[in-house]
């Protein structure tokens, strides 16, 4: 039942590229809507997630540009995971819980394409083959397009690590 | 090799994904650049970030709503191609017609005014029918004229060939 197979898959995506539970939902529910009523043009030789993959990044782009998401501020980072850092001291656990919730709150500024090759790479951890074929693009782009999303991720942190230090 | 330079290969270097010239030339301006060093730092922890982010399990509803769409569609009455958007304005004018067409039909309004318009249209009819009449008349006048008429062209060719001799 694709439902069971990717439902979860998707909302993380439209979560971590909106920033909001509430339009990753909306978003989730258009998007296998979209999957729904595409399924007869699927080609049984390409692979069904890349197929996914391009449908949902065609989504998440259009709906980008279609309504420029005017909010500005992602959800608040809500982690549970600080009790998991635990054994590697509580210093290094506070500083890597304030980098994830500097690095989420940043993917808003990355541009929507860069931001997604960004999520697929370091976030899914696809390989750049994957991203170049379900974003259509030449593997060359896919790679320059992570480092300048990681480029200005790294800015941040060490903007915020000259403030601490 | 300087700081921009470096700054496009920090991802590949990062990943393992340079020649060993290459990766030796950025390794040397790494340990003499602090501040290079210093973004090499804080990209392996925007990576780190990126991959420690938490994962959502979607909500029960936004499930519900999912499982809820193939038996839309399975039990869907209307064929997809006749709720394409385009076919929208045919049919509000279709509705718009039947509206009209059951006004006239059934309401006691209607029908004073479908009499009205009876009433009009047998009017109309006559009228074309007495002007009709009329344009009989006057073409069989017009015949009556006409042997006449021949006749005195006739007797003008005569006189004028009675002249000339």
């Amino acid at each position: 039942m694709l439902v069971n197979a990717y439902s979860k898959k998707v909302f993380n995506m439209a979560y971590q590229f909106s920033g909001s539970a509430q339009e990753a939902e909306d978003m989730t529910q258009e998007i296998f809507l979209k999957l729904y009523s595409s399924l007869r043009k699927y080609d049984f030789a390409r692979n069904f997630t890349a197929w996914l993959l391009t449908l949902t990044k065609n989504h998440f782009i259009d709906e980008y540009r279609r309504t420029k998401w005017e909010k500005t501020q992602r959800d608040e980072f809500n982690d549970q995971a600080i009790a998991q850092d635990a054994f590697s001291g509580p210093e290094r656990s506070l500083v890597r819980e304030e980098n994830k919730k500097l690095v989420w709150e940043t993917l808003d500024r990355l541009s929507p394409e860069i931001r997604m090759t960004v999520i697929l790479r370091d976030i899914q951890g696809r390989t750049y083959e994957e991203i170049a074929e379900s974003l259509s693009l030449p593997l060359g782009t896919v790679k320059s397009r992570v480092n300048r999303g990681r480029l200005q991720l790294a800015r941040v942190l060490k903007d915020r690590q000259g403030e601490w230090t | 090799m300087n700081d921009a330079h470096v700054e496009e290969l920090l991802s590949a270097y990062l990943e393992g994904g340079l020649d060993g010239s290459q990766a030796a030339n950025v390794g040397r301006h790494l340990a003499s650049c602090p501040d290079c060093g210093l973004l090499l730092e804080a990209m392996k922890d925007a990576r780190e970030a990126l991959g420690a982010l938490p994962e959502l399990e979607p909500s029960t509803t936004l499930l519900r709503r999912l499982y809820a769409i193939p038996e839309k569609r399975r039990f869907r009455l209307v064929p997809d191609f006749l709720l394409r958007p385009s076919l929208q304005p045919v049919f509000a004018s279709a509705t718009a017609l039947l509206v009209f067409v059951s006004f006239l039909a059934f309401s006691p309004g209607g029908r004073t005014f479908q009499k009205s318009v009876n009433r009009r249209l047998h009017v109309g009819y006559s009228k074309v029918e007495r002007l009709y009449a009329k344009a009989g008349a006057l073409t069989d006048e017009m015949g009556s004229y006409k042997e006449t008429i021949l006749g005195s062209l006739k007797n003008v060719k005569l006189l004028k060939k009675g002249e000339e001799q």
